[in-house]
């Protein structure tokens, strides 16, 4: 049969795509989280290859490390509370901090997070945050100043929400004037009741990427990512970003090596490179996120550097706050989540 | 009787050990950790418990389920709506336009999900193409909300299973005998008794077929739903979903899949022995699928 | 002739093409969308900022997204021909054998079709762990094979299942071997149904994300996943580019096959 040729044939191209050798460091991230030709810098400078392999949510990717027992990968980029999770699970190997002397470059105002006390575990790579986002052109910015104005009646089935239980209850449990990381349940009760009168004016969770129904005019006020405002400036400048008075959700995604990583010190060697000021500049301004790299921030010109949405001064970072690991309270989230999505 | 021949095992055995291996052992699987603990660190926790199933009593999930099997049904009916007269016309034509139009069907399905949904948004949206049209024309004063309603989900549903349910009927359609139906014709049978009597217990199979393919699927679907609906409904397949990856409670997750196989399969086999006893001389042996 | 037999539905010929357009319209309208803003100046595709060719050429050169495309096409091209080969071989065997256990045969059609995605993929993974199968190229070959075999097994089944079986037997009688006797009567018979099934197969395996995030591996990404992994910073209109190139590729290859078929 000659759909049997063909298909062995294929199946033969698929193989040889897999046989590689040499010294290489396996990386599990975004796609086009780094820049292509960063990753090709540093195979010039160090001979390594970057086998670079992507996941599409946190989920995946913890989910899949934790049933392949921390082998497969060399170098994982989860987000803030999921690295928590993984360290404390065994997933993670700690770095080797004499092995990245360009350590010292990064900003200590973004070390030493309680996701991960010393460092023991991660290298920040990019950090940002999900905020307010405003079409200017359909209400004045000035009428909105922090989450609580999402309540206001007159947005009744107009505001975007992201499909992140953690981050939607983030709003009210600080305008409630809780932790958006406490695990106790009466807490997050009071913070699903006050939901619950949010969600006549919700008319969209965005599962993909919140700025798509902004600039197609389908929203004009919701919650969105800084990077999203970013990027997208250019091309509708009317998009604008908020720092909410009762604080903003922060999140920073960072370099760790899983415990049965096989490549460890091409994983230290690809850290390091990826610390490099030049190197943290280009990620900047690549993918429009902040990066914790002071002396990359350095070299950045003046109005990126000094722009308030990518790096918010530390009255702002401070009155925000990063998402930690809530245990098993992560059931009583789940729960009312799902109560307030079925409208009980 | 046929004679005994090597081609007999042939049929039977690869697919059989491909289904044993490939479905039979992971489901059995799953039916062992829907009688287990949730286990944080661990996934599971080997202490035998009912409580999985327990929990399903709750009405939150009953309306869960309701919902998304309210979704499927509809889809499954607007596609087999639009999909048999698709069919007919498609299994009419000459072979070389048939090919044609066949090919043409299954295309636009040959690129990216996400960017395709996109697409769908940009027609749907408030500022969109149907809204555009409808505003210039003057049907419409001010924009109609398409998007991110029950609407825009169906549209959605609809547009993604069509070809699993045309696909399927088609090859059906296309060997009907059409002596049959002249010869009802002949016979003075009125253009409804044809259809009724003939058309539709003849091609029975291939509806059978493209409902169960489109419908099975758009039950654990729930991608377009929060695309396009917004995600403010759960669906069964965003619960199992939020068991497996955000709560980690396997064998809940568990319990609620097995559960829905069951009911699912509880509810097939009473369609078809209802179907059987109504449309008995209509020839659907189908209630071994 | 007379064209009574289309007289069921007593299309006018109006009613006809207004069906037949108005699926067209609705099945292409999306997809032109999709091909315009492939070369839209404007990023994000909200409007029509002009014309250009940046994104193409960007595709041009990321290779990664290039090769997985490739990679995406191998597996959907071998799944769905191996799937199509089983189910063929698995709905014959069903239309024309008794043996023991057909009906649960059928019943584990049913439960794959109906598991979610999710448990299949873990599923999955465990059992390829387990048997030591690393992943790539062949686990998800096998991933996808699995789950487009019940398409192929019911649309083949389904167009085999009011055929007489008695032609067979007759065939058999008159000395045909057994596989000789399916392969005269059977395939041929069932060509629609394998090119449907085919089809079908080849589209599920080229968009499947969740199961594919768990089976596949570092050296061998696919497309959807990809794409997917995207919206981090935003899937750019390279994305749009690609998959114009894919419709313009199959609709040439479409068109090339019909011409040379005339031709004969």
């Amino acid at each position: 049969m000659n759909v049997k040729k063909w298909c062995a044939l294929l199946a033969l191209v698929g193989v040889n795509g897999l046989a590689q050798a040499g010294e290489q460091v396996v990386v599990y991230n975004w796609s086009e989280y780094i820049p292509e030709d960063t990753l090709q810098e540093f195979k010039k400078e160090t001979g390594i290859e970057v086998v670079y392999s992507t996941y599409e949510s946190n989920e995946t990717l913890y989910t899949k490390l934790k049933l392949m027992k921390g082998a497969g990968y060399d170098v994982v980029v989860p987000s803030t509370y999921y690295l928590n999770k993984m360290a404390k699970e065994g997933l993670l190997q700690k770095v080797d901090k004499t092995k990245l002397p360009n350590f010292t470059n990064l900003d200590p105002d973004l070390l030493n997070k309680p996701f991960d006390p010393n460092n023991e575990y991660s290298v920040p790579y990019l950090w940002g945050s999900t905020g307010i986002g405003i079409n200017v052109k359909n209400i004045p910015k000035d009428s909105i100043t922090g989450w609580q104005d999402f309540w206001n009646p007159k947005f009744k089935n107009q505001l975007l929400l992201t499909d992140d239980v953690r981050e939607v209850f983030h709003m009210a449990l600080r305008i409630k004037g809780h932790s958006a990381n406490t695990t106790d349940e009466a807490q997050i009760k009071e913070a699903y009741e006050y939901l619950k009168e949010l969600m006549p004016n919700v008319l969209v969770f965005n599962s993909d990427a919140p700025r798509e129904p902004f600039l197609s005019g389908d929203v004009s006020l919701g919650m969105i990512w800084n990077g999203s405002v970013v990027q997208s400036r250019e091309d509708d400048p009317n998009l604008q970003y908020i720092y909410p008075k009762e604080g903003a959700v922060f999140w920073m995604d960072s370099f760790v090596i899983p415990s049965g990583a096989k490549n460890v010190a091409n994983a230290h060697k690809f850290i390091n490179y990826m610390l490099k000021a030049e190197v943290a500049k280009v990620c900047v301004e690549y993918v429009g996120y902040a990066t914790p790299n002071k002396a990359g921030k350095a070299l950045l010109d003046d109005a990126t550097r000094s722009d308030p949405v990518i790096f918010p001064d530390k009255a702002t970072l401070d009155a925000g706050e990063f998402h930690n690991d809530v245990g098993d309270a992560v059931l009583i989230y789940d729960k009312y989540w799902q109560l307030l999505k079925a409208g009980k | 009787m046929t004679r005994p021949d090597p081609f007999r095992w042939i049929s039977i055995l690869p697919v059989n050990l491909w289904l044993w291996l490939w479905v039979l052992l992971p489901t059995l699987l799953v039916v062992i950790v829907s009688f287990a603990s949730r286990d944080p660190a661990e996934l599971i926790a080997w202490d035998f418990t009912f409580d999985n199933y327990t929990r399903l009593a709750d009405p939150l999930y009953l309306q869960v389920f309701w919902h998304s099997l309210w979704l499927a049904g509809i889809t499954a009916l607007l596609c087999l709506l639009l999909g048999f007269p698709f069919a007919w016309w498609l299994a009419r034509l000459r072979p070389g336009p048939r090919a044609l139009a066949l090919f043409l069907i299954i295309i636009p399905f040959w690129t990216n999900s996400l960017i395709r949904t996109y697409a769908i948004k940009l027609i749907l949206g408030k500022q969109g193409l149907i809204n555009t049209v409808l505003l210039q024309m003057g049907i419409v004063e001010t924009p109609l909300d398409l998007l991110y309603t029950p609407f825009a989900v169906v549209f959605g549903l609809v547009y993604i299973l069509f070809p699993f349910m045309v696909l399927p009927l088609y090859s059906n359609l296309e060997k009907l005998d059409h002596s049959l139906i002249e010869a009802a014709r002949d016979l003075g049978a009125g253009r409804w008794q044809v259809l009724r009597q003939i058309v539709i217990p003849l091609t029975m199979p291939g509806i059978v077929a493209g409902t169960l393919i489109v419908f099975l699927p758009a039950m654990g679907m729930f991608y377009i739903s929060d695309l396009l609906g917004g995600a403010k409904n759960l669906l069964v397949g965003n619960v199992v979903r939020n068991q497996f990856l955000s709560s980690m409670d396997w064998p809940f997750g568990s319990a609620i899949s097995i559960t829905l196989i069951v009911l699912m399969g509880l509810l097939m086999l009473a369609y078809f022995q209802a179907s059987k006893r109504i449309n008995r001389a209509g020839g659907i042996h189908d209630s071994t699928l | 002739m007379t064209r009574r037999f289309s007289l069921p539905f007593n299309m006018t010929r109006f009613a006809k093409w207004l069906l037949v357009g108005s699926v067209f319209l609705y099945l292409y309208v999306p997809i032109a969308v999709l091909v315009a803003n492939g070369f839209n100046e404007h990023k994000y595709g909200t409007e029509w900022r002009g014309f250009t060719l940046k994104w193409f050429e960007k595709l041009w050169h990321n290779t990664n997204l290039m090769d997985a495309a490739g990679h995406s096409l191998v597996v959907a091209v071998s799944s769905a021909t191996l799937a199509t080969l089983l189910g063929a071989l698995g709905a014959i065997a069903m239309y024309r054998y008794d043996f023991r256990g057909k009906k649960f045969m059928g019943g584990l059609v049913f439960v794959e079709m109906m598991s979610p995605d999710i448990v299949l993929a873990i599923a999955f993974l465990l059992i390829f762990m387990a048997l030591g199968i690393s992943l790539g190229f062949w686990s998800l070959l096998l991933a996808h094979t699995t789950f487009c075999l019940p398409f192929t097994i019911i649309t083949v089944f389904s167009r085999l299942n009011n055929f007489d079986n008695s032609v067979l037997d007759a065939a058999r009688d008159l000395g045909a071997s057994e596989w000789t006797a399916v392969r005269k009567i059977l395939l041929p018979m069932s060509a629609p149904a394998l090119i449907a099934g085919w089809l079908l197969s080849f589209t599920l395996s080229l968009d499947d994300v969740i199961i594919s995030s768990f089976v596949s591996g570092p050296g061998y990404e696919i497309l959807p996943i990809r794409v997917f992994s995207l919206v981090k910073i935003g899937v750019s209109p390279e994305v749009n580019v690609l998959a114009t190139l894919m419709l313009v590729l199959s609709l040439t290859l479409v068109l090339l096959s019909q011409w040379i078929l005339k031709r004969k």
